[in-house]
């Protein structure tokens, strides 16, 4: 299986079956990344294949001594701030709530599961009310799961950054659930 | 309570720390209740998100995810083509035109004077316009891609 970076170098020839190779890795990732960031599937979904089309404009810029996720974590941000901006200067910025249904209850025990539908209602409007880089952080340890050297390598800053901004962003977190109680 | 024991709860709840960093968040939270209500906030909410999953797309969207993509790939490059095809022919157009107004004779001076007018302005509008641009690009907090 090809590297990522060599996948990358391919692309910036011109190749567009590498893109194609590196779509069917990654499309999941950049989805979901895109949707903890906005809150919303389609301009997720929009979101990730614009990701994708960057990846394939800017090829030449990469640096190949570097990791591909970063650069491609980096471009997926950039758009959703965008995104975000654009939309609070257009409309509420508050969505419809059929868009705002982000997130849903892990199935696994039904029964229990009742009592939570009604925090994780509060916790999708927390979320969406939780400045852009809380909200990254959040998404980044509680909903993908990477471990603290992982975040810092993706976000680019130390280790002690990623616990300091995660314990502000639970906070701001925290109280804004408690306040929607 | 100092920044440095905040700073290290979050990473007591993730159990991302070392030994010796578990040891003094231990002993902190031994003599502050404070510093204990934070902690349980905080292992809620892990356990509220560790219940939930993010919503996916359709099945048939992630099938035809490549096929949509590719057909933007292929419409941004065909809108490059044109607009260079567009720049160049619109280009040759007027030096044509203002090639034959100018070295017209025939041409009253008033008209030489308009058209000069509106292009100078266009130029000075056109310039205008690229140099906010590029002062809103250099100045973008968000700019955290490499063109």
């Amino acid at each position: 299986m090809c590297s990522d970076s060599v996948l990358v170098m391919e692309i910036k020839s011109g190749n567009k079956k590498a893109l194609g190779k590196l779509v069917e890795r990654y499309k999941t990732s950049a989805y979901r990344l895109a949707l903890g960031l906005v809150g919303n599937r389609d301009d997720a979904h929009d979101i990730s294949q614009e990701a994708f089309l960057r990846v394939y404009k800017s090829a030449g810029t990469f640096d190949q001594s570097k990791p591909f996720l970063p650069w491609f974590y980096a471009i997926i941000a950039n758009l959703s701030r965008t995104w975000l901006t654009r939309r609070s200067r257009t409309e509420n910025r508050m969505v419809e709530l059929d868009d705002v249904s982000f997130l849903l209850v892990d199935e696994s025990n039904p029964e229990k599961n009742m009592e939570y539908r009604e925090t994780i209602s509060r916790l999708q409007s927390a979320l969406l009310e939780l400045p852009f880089e809380d909200r990254e952080i959040i998404m980044l340890q509680h909903f993908r799961g990477l471990s603290y050297n992982e975040i810092a390598e993706l976000l680019d800053i130390p280790r002690g950054t990623v616990m300091s901004r995660l314990y502000y962003a639970r906070k701001k977190l925290a109280r804004l659930m408690s306040d929607k109680s | 309570m100092s920044n440095e024991i905040r700073k290290l709860l979050a990473g007591y709840v993730d159990g991302e720390l070392t030994e010796s960093e578990q040891a003094k968040v231990e002993k902190a939270l031994r003599e502050n209740a404070e510093l204990r209500a934070e902690l349980e906030e905080f292992q809620k909410l892990k356990e509220i998100t560790g219940r939930t999953t993010y919503a996916d797309l359709p099945d048939e969207v992630w099938e035809s995810y490549w096929e949509s993509l590719y057909k933007k790939l292929e419409r941004g490059i065909g809108w490059i083509f044109f607009s260079i095809g567009a720049i160049i022919l619109l280009g040759f157009g007027l030096f044509l035109c203002f090639k034959g107004l100018f070295t017209d004779p025939n041409t009253p001076l008033l008209i030489k004077i308009g058209v000069s007018g509106l292009t100078l302005g266009v130029v000075i509008l056109f310039v205008s316009f690229l140099r906010e641009r590029l002062f809103a690009y250099k100045h973008n907090r968000y700019k955290r891609v490499k063109k």
